[in-house]
């Protein structure tokens, strides 16, 4: 008899996500992840995997607006979803304000860590327009970053959260 | 020559990498893959010391998208055994695979190559191996035994280094001191763990006959002489690659897994192999900081003078085939600390364990040998009955002292020591906090202060290691760089050391562009080192704090050279006698008549294309290469004194905690550093490693720990049993600044990047126990987790 769970984990499902505006339909192995379909299938590399085990945060990403990581989510469960990447925040010519007071603020040093903060930012800002010290710094608890020790990234968010409402 | 102009330098400009890293457009290394790359997985040791009877991987070669494979045996085969990164004591047969046994939990054992890390991991499943578990030397003290266990039973030992320093008559010393206190101290195992991880794309063209290599290796004049060698090729067929790197910390150099794509590189049909490890291999198998045991004796005369000193190290260097004794060796540079003690006397014990290789991690060897200082002084000052910090003050190198030379040789070069903490004092509010203690206590609240001063010694002079190879090899220090003025005017800078996080494209062009009198917008430094364009030797590398001390030298340096020939340029075609022209704002031009002049493209245009009109003598080009080495590193003297690194910043640290008695869990309150790196280049990028270095030492004091069982078995794994400090843990340190210029650097810069990670755990230690002075706790093992603080506190009460 056949289990619930009839997919190997090299079986292919057809699936179509939009990310960063721009739907994308194609077969994916039911195992690859949401990361390494991103990096690898959609060649958003900004996308970065840190740990692989939904700590680091490194791998944050926007699903229908709410950050998820996609290191422990399968491609397969983006299916019919919206993702964003750091990709769809802006580029060098128009940086967005929160990637403007980053760089304002020297909110990084290596940039691996960036992305996924970047996007979790993006989250707490959409739920908490104005955030106190504390809550910027547990909404980024998730997220860790080994070079700076956080300061410039806290000033960032702050400094950005007046100019990220509406 | 006029001395440059100082535009661009000082000032804290934006980080032109930010750009593309803040859109995530980096580009790393799990970013260098091309079409048709193949993914290598690798099979690691589930033992921590076991002899391999047989390693079968035919079944897994037969998985579904496996191209090919290789064991430790065809390693032997293929491969010479690696070269260590340094001089070591005793030359070990190691390979790229493990071969006959495995030392270590997370050896490298057989390699998988496939057209996707998925279907390599699948195929890992099917190899089979057979091994004899044998006992593991774990503990450092117990490996020290004879009966231990061998690692490398050709060793006859597991000690690679024993030795002793008599630095002046300790003996002498301690027969007059006033007073004599003993401690012994550890620390445990920890890493920097960069977020992103090691790895390297290899690619073998054949038909070229040249290997490339794409690596986040930190010191790639390291690794490709250690890769030319074991797989036989000249360094000319050699190119080697640099992308952005995501954080190194001293962490991303590991010969092996280079070595093992290469190798699977000549065995894929031209394809390129794509090696990156992931979070568990990162942390069970590229390199932990050394734990270690530390005796400290101090012998004081009656006024609090540190008479003499003596230290019992033993750096537990677990399987290191590349460097062990690197922990050592960099102990002599701040064996004194920031103190005048005039005799010391060092003994050395570098002992092999079947753990994790240790290695380089911010400040090897140096956070420890401050922990063990600044911890005894704080018990030194207990035992007089006096204030620490009065203490301290008391042992200060003075200012007029410098440049000051330790009784090891180490050379501190500048520095104020007393003005640095004269600075933290009220940085932290030290008299307040002194009012608010006393208030705490009568409510029950434990809150206590740390200080600790850290003597930040960097650039690595390779000479120092004569004493524990007992041979000459690699001795100085160096850097290289390229600048060249373009064919349109435009300016190109090359540097060995590409950095990994601390700004150095930004920092370079600030440098450039005041000696070339551009802005700065019109120097383009490139992200990447490439061996086949960039200038490099042994020394190149993002490594040793050293940016100030060799890399602002090499660009200097090559862009003097590019100056002067622009300036010899501009003065035959003007007609201009030589000391009437300058620099500035894109052109050479007449001091006293600034209509006269030429732009750097129309000298461009001369030197690259219309070579008649070049000076009849004049080389074609606008191209400087440098290759720069400060002229004060020495070699050991006869008495084994050696500058083992070149130049000293220091930091003072300040921190106020508070421990909660019913959980043991420790929170920072306030946290105050006082740095000194002399002159300051860029103050954003100097505050911000100030920043991220603490947090490192933050993270070492409290949170992070590679523990280990008996039988060697790693209990940490994951960033969930090994913690990291996230914002909330982390304070915003309150920062000042002391500028005293190293007399010995070009621009009187000094290093910055281990200045937060050296004193800190010693800080956040004193801090507790000065908390916990009430109940008289101390602490000798970190990190100061909830459990070990509460065990102190049940104790200390039920003693009561």
């Amino acid at each position: 008899m056949e289990s619930p769970l009839t997919d190997a984990p090299t079986d292919t499902r057809t699936i179509s996500v939009t990310v960063n505006g721009t739907r994308w339909q194609g077969e994916v192995e039911v195992r690859k992840t949401l990361a390494d379909f991103l990096r690898e299938d959609g060649g958003f590399t900004g996308v970065h995997v840190g740990c692989e085990h939904g700590v680091c945060g490194a791998c944050s990403v926007l699903m229908d607006g709410e950050v998820v990581r996609s290191c422990i989510l399968f491609a397969v469960q983006a299916d019919g979803h919206e993702i964003t990447t750091v990709e769809g925040l802006g580029n060098e010519d128009e940086l967005s304000p929160l990637q403007q007071a980053f760089v304002d603020h020297h909110a990084l040093q290596c940039g691996f860590c960036t992305p996924g903060m970047l996007l979790a930012a993006v989250d707490l800002l959409k739920h908490c327009p104005d955030p106190s010290e504390a809550q910027v710094r547990e909404a980024l608890s998730g997220n860790l970053c080994m070079c700076t020790g956080y300061a410039g990234i806290i000033r960032a968010v702050r400094a950005a959260a007046p100019r990220m409402k509406g | 020559m006029e001395a440059s102009s100082t535009q661009w330098k000082g000032r804290a400009v934006p980080l032109r990498e930010d750009l593309r890293f803040s859109t995530g457009r980096g580009t790393y290394i799990d970013d260098m893959k091309f079409p048709d790359t193949l993914h290598v997985a690798l099979l690691r040791s589930v033992h921590a010391h076991a002899r391999i009877r047989e390693v079968d991987i035919s079944e897994a070669l037969a998985m579904p998208g496996v191209v090919c494979g290789l064991t430790g045996e065809d390693a032997a085969r293929m491969s010479e055994p690696l070269r260590s990164l340094i001089p070591i004591p005793v030359q070990l047969d190691a390979y790229c695979l493990a071969y006959g046994k495995v030392t270590h939990v997370g050896e490298p054992v057989a390699a998988i190559l496939a057209t996707s890390r998925y279907l390599a991991e699948d195929a890992l499943e099917k190899i089979r191996v057979e091994y004899e578990p044998l006992p593991a030397a774990v503990d450092p003290e117990a490996a020290m035994e004879p009966d231990a266990p061998l690692l490398f039973e050709s060793m006859g030992t597991n000690v690679m280094w024993q030795d002793r320093f008599d630095y002046g008559d300790v003996d002498e010393a301690f027969g007059r001191a006033a007073r004599v206190l003993k401690k012994r101290f550890y620390i445990q195992r920890y890493s920097s763990t960069a977020l992103e991880t090691f790895g390297c794309t290899a690619v073998y063209d054949d038909r070229r006959e040249q290997l490339t290599i794409w690596s986040n290796d930190q010191r790639p004049g390291q690794a490709m002489p250690i890769v030319a060698h074991s797989l036989g090729l000249t360094h000319s067929r050699i190119r080697f690659v640099t992308p952005d790197v995501g954080g190194g910390f001293g962490n991303k150099r590991k010969a092996h897994y280079l070595i093992i794509a290469a190798l699977l590189s000549r065995l894929s049909g031209g394809k390129p192999v794509h090696y990156l490890e992931d979070r568990r291999e990162n942390l069970m198998a590229l390199i932990h900081a050394c734990n270690g045991v530390m005796d400290l004796e101090a012998a004081l005369d009656e006024d609090g003078h540190i008479l003499g000193l003596k230290v019992r190290d033993i750096a537990d260097e677990g399987a290191n085939v590349l460097n062990p004794t690197v922990h050592s060796i960099l102990k002599l540079g701040n064996l004194t600390n920031c103190y005048r003690i005039p005799v010391v006397r060092y003994e050395v014990n570098s002992v092999m364990t079947n753990k994790c290789p240790s290695g380089a991690n911010r400040g090897i060897g140096k956070p420890f040998m401050c922990l063990a200082m600044e911890r005894m002084m704080d018990h030194l000052g207990r035992e007089l009955d006096m204030d620490p910090i009065e203490l301290r003050r008391r042992n200060l190198v003075p200012p007029e002292a410098m440049p000051y030379t330790g009784p090891s040789g180490a050379l501190i070069d500048s520095g104020d020591f007393a003005g640095t903490l004269d600075k933290l004092l009220p940085l932290i509010d030290y008299q307040e906090f002194l009012r608010e203690q006393q208030e705490a206590r009568a409510q029950g609240r434990y809150i206590g202060i740390g200080i600790a001063i850290g003597l930040e010694p960097s650039t690595s002079n390779a000479s120092a290691y004569m004493l524990s190879s007992g041979r000459r090899s690699a001795s100085g220090a160096a850097e290289a760089a390229m600048v060249r003025v373009e064919h349109d005017g435009s300016i190109l800078v090359l540097l060995g050391d590409v950095g990994s996080g601390q700004g150095h494209e930004t920092a370079a062009a600030q440098i450039v562009a005041d000696e070339l009198g551009v802005a700065m917008d019109g120097v383009r430094v490139s992200p990447f080192f490439d061996s086949l364009v960039t200038p490099w030797l042994y020394a190149t590398g993002n490594y040793s704090n050293k940016f100030a001390g060799t890399d602002v030298g090499a660009i200097l340096g090559a862009a003097r050279k590019v100056r002067d020939k622009l300036l010899e340029l501009a003065a035959y075609l003007l007609e201009e006698p030589l000391d009437n022209l300058e620099l500035a704002e894109g052109c050479v031009r007449a001091r006293n008549r600034h209509v006269h002049r030429k732009t750097l493209a129309e000298l461009a245009f001369v030197a690259y294309r219309d070579l008649l009109s070049l000076p009849p003598d004049m080389e074609p080009g606008l191209e400087g290469r440098f290759y720069y080495r400060p002229d004060i590193a020495n070699v050991p003297d006869e008495n084994r004194r050696v500058r083992n690194q070149l130049f000293a910043s220091n930091a003072a640290h300040g921190v106020i905690v508070e421990v909660d008695p019913g959980t043991g869990g420790v929170t920072i309150l306030k946290y105050g550093v006082v740095h000194d790196c002399g002159t300051v280049l860029n103050p954003s990028i100097v505050e911000g490693l100030v920043q991220g270095a603490t947090a490192h030492g933050i993270g070492a004091a409290l949170f992070e720990e590679f523990d280990y069982d008996a039988e060697g078995n790693l209990k940490a794994t994951t960033f969930v049993d090994y913690l990291k400090p996230t914002a909330v843990e982390i304070p915003d340190v309150r920062m000042d600044h002391l500028v005293t210029p190293s007399p010995y650097t070009p621009l009187g810069m000094k290093g910055v990047g281990e200045g937060g990670a050296i004193p800190a755990p010693a800080a956040i230690c004193n801090a507790v126990e000065n908390a916990l002075a009430p109940l008289g706790c101390t602490f000798d093992h970190l990190p100061l987790t909830p459990e070990r603080v509460w065990t102190e506190i049940e104790k200390a009460r039920a003693s009561k």
